[in-house]
């Protein structure tokens, strides 16, 4: 079977000398095609550095990410863009929309830097804006947006171009439980309709409730890797 | 494509305030730099009108080593078959005989040296603005015996209208001493001073006699065009120009004023060399500080598949846009103070520019061509300013860029 993701020996520091963090040591992972595996640890644990390196937002100090079998190490910049923008959704904590741009807006970027023609472009917006039951705000810009609206149109960015994965970083930090639940509902949803892989770095109780796998990390070591059943 | 130009507009209006600042930054160095370019044209101008039309012409011939020697028996003798070939030349719209010699001039009060200057009244009045000079009497009419002089000297001598002068001058070919009897006709005032208080001028028949010759020392030139001093390409140069003649225009008989208006193309290319580093640095500080404040923006766009150099001309495309108002406001604004100058002009009666004193206002000029030169070029400036901070943001890390939110 063919891995969506596969890390070996995945290493990050940050610092020199007397103060060098290891904040990743020797990760080695593979995260199969439609999995919703949440990476879990304490603060520091290296749960957000582990997702900027699979999803290529960050260069590891040593080691290799393959994602759908390709070394991303190797990928130029642009390449590596590009590979973000067609195979990877990213969602984060909070304040990830820009601005300037109305829901509608932001959801239609992606698809503006793929180049996908404007019809098509109008009808996969209003098509997202209704899963995330947006309809009717898309016109609005993310200050006139709830915390809660505003993730739902950034899990709308990320998915509107319907990429293999979609890294999710603490995505109901900021969010009260009741959205909290909706939005990882709709994203249990959309893994199970359309076979999407989710990977979620988060301490929060509803998303390992509902993960499939849980990975565990300890001053960026993986000390546990637990596989759930359906 | 068009989501970047929208997102650039809306951009450079999220921080109001400071794109409005950096704006009128911009827009002020630009107008400074159009009003001076005007000013600069203009005084140009001015000055050259000054120094040409007030008596000196916009060139002058002279006797091979007259100007040299300063001696009045160098002269040029063959004068009449000289005016016909300037009637002949299609340039030269009018041109004026003179002769000219260092005398003693005495009143019953007082004397003083001057030079004396013999001139054909009527074409002296189509080279020089002797005539509109007057202030009192009345200008030379070839009557026998009439003297105008400047308003200093008449002071000096204590003399008015009608009062007694005489020349004393050593003559040509012997250097014999003549004296002449005249009586005050005129009494002019021009900007220069001296020309008001060390010249004194009478018609050039008596002049010739009391000097002593049947020529000229001096034929002043008046062109259709004055830029046709400058073009020395034109026939005229060669022909007015042999082992008899010397033919020189302003430039040359001038060259502290024409040296003066060369060095004035050099200010405008400094102040606007200054003015360009100022813009720099203004926007390269304000598009910084846009750009530290949106660190964490860049993150997610290069995050979501931003291409770094789709960042890049982002940043850029900001620029051209602040350029862009900026010109709008620096030209409207420059436009407008330059038009306003150029129709009241800015006074300087009196004031002395590199030995030519200013009689009128100085006019602004207005040239659409440079404007638009100028404009450009801080536009471009602009834009350029901008590529070291969109290097910058094009070179950010994801992860680091998401890290260093403000």
């Amino acid at each position: 079977m063919s891995h969506v993701i596969e890390t070996k020996n995945l290493c990050r520091s940050f610092g020199k000398g007397e103060i060098l963090v290891k904040a990743l040591d020797n990760a080695n992972l593979t995260i199969d095609k439609g999995e919703f595996t949440a990476i879990i640890g304490p603060s520091g644990s290296g749960k957000s550095t582990l997702l900027q390196l699979i999803g290529g937002l960050d260069e590891p100090t040593s080691g290799e990410v393959f994602l759908d079998n390709k070394n991303i190490s190797l990928m130029s910049g642009a390449e590596l863009s590009d590979f973000r923008r067609d195979h990877i959704g990213f969602i984060f904590q909070a304040y990830n929309l820009i601005p300037v741009l109305s829901a509608e807006e932001n959801i239609e970027y992606i698809m503006l830097l793929q180049k996908v023609p404007v019809e098509e472009r109008s009808k996969r917006v209003k098509e997202i804006l209704q899963a995330v039951g947006l309809q009717g705000k898309e016109g609005r810009r993310p200050a006139q947006l709830s915390g809660g609206q505003q993730q739902r149109v950034a899990v709308a960015r990320a998915m509107v171009s319907k990429p293999s994965l979609i890294l999710a970083d603490e995505p109901t930090a900021n969010l009260d439980s009741h959205t909290g639940a909706a939005l990882l509902d709709m994203m249990k949803e959309l893994n199970e309709k359309h076979n999407m892989t989710f990977v979620f770095s988060t301490h929060d109780p509803m998303i390992m409730q509902r993960a499939k796998r849980i990975i565990k990390l300890h001053d960026g070591r993986i000390v546990d890797d637990e596989r759930r059943s359906a | 494509m068009h989501l970047n130009f929208s997102l650039a507009q809306r951009n450079i209006f999220r921080n109001t305030r400071r794109t409005a600042l950096t704006i009128c930054l911009i827009a002020s160095g630009l107008a400074a730099l159009l009003f001076t370019d005007a000013f600069i044209r203009g005084m140009s101008v001015s000055m050259i009108k000054t120094s040409t039309e007030t008596f000196l012409g916009d060139a002058q011939i002279h006797h091979q080593g007259f100007r040299e020697a300063n001696d009045i028996d160098v002269y040029l003798k063959k004068n009449l078959q000289l005016y016909k070939q300037l009637e002949n030349i299609e340039q030269i719209k009018n041109y004026a005989p003179r002769v000219m010699a260092g005398a003693m001039l005495s009143s019953s009060e007082n004397v003083t040296s001057v030079i004396v200057y013999g001139v054909d009244a009527q074409k002296e009045s189509q080279v020089s603005q002797l005539k509109q000079a007057m202030i009192k009497g009345s200008y030379l009419a070839d009557k026998k015996a009439e003297i105008i002089i400047g308003d200093d000297l008449a002071d000096l001598l204590e003399v008015d209208l009608g009062d007694r002068l005489v020349i004393t001058v050593s003559q040509a070919q012997g250097g014999d001493l003549s004296q002449e009897l005249f009586r005050v006709s005129g009494i002019y005032h021009f900007a220069d001073r001296f020309m008001n208080k060390g010249l004194a001028v009478i018609n050039l028949m008596q002049g010739q006699k009391l000097l002593n010759i049947n020529g000229v020392h001096e034929i002043a030139l008046r062109f259709n065009h004055v830029q046709q001093a400058s073009d020395f390409s034109l026939k005229l140069w060669a022909d007015l120009n042999n082992t008899e003649l010397e033919t020189l225009s302003w430039r040359q008989l001038v060259p502290q004023l024409s040296s003066m208006l060369d060095m004035s193309q050099y200010s405008t290319l400094i102040v606007s060399i200054i003015m360009s580093v100022l813009v720099a640095l203004g926007l390269i500080n304000s598009m910084f500080m846009s750009i530290y404040e949106r660190h964490y923006e860049f993150g997610i766009l290069l995050a979501v598949g931003t291409r770094p150099r789709q960042l890049f001309w982002l940043i850029l495309l900001e620029g051209f846009y602040i350029g862009l108002l900026s010109v709008v406001a620096g030209v409207l604004f420059g436009g407008l103070i330059s038009y306003w100058k150029s129709v009241t002009g800015i006074d300087y009666s009196g004031t002395e520019f590199s030995g030519i004193s200013m009689s009128d206002p100085i006019y602004l000029i207005i040239d659409i061509l440079e404007f638009v030169k100028i404009s450009g070029f801080i536009l471009m400036i602009t834009v350029l300013s901008c590529v070291y901070p969109a290097f910058h943001a094009a070179r950010l890390l994801p992860s680091i860029a998401m890290r260093k939110a403000l």
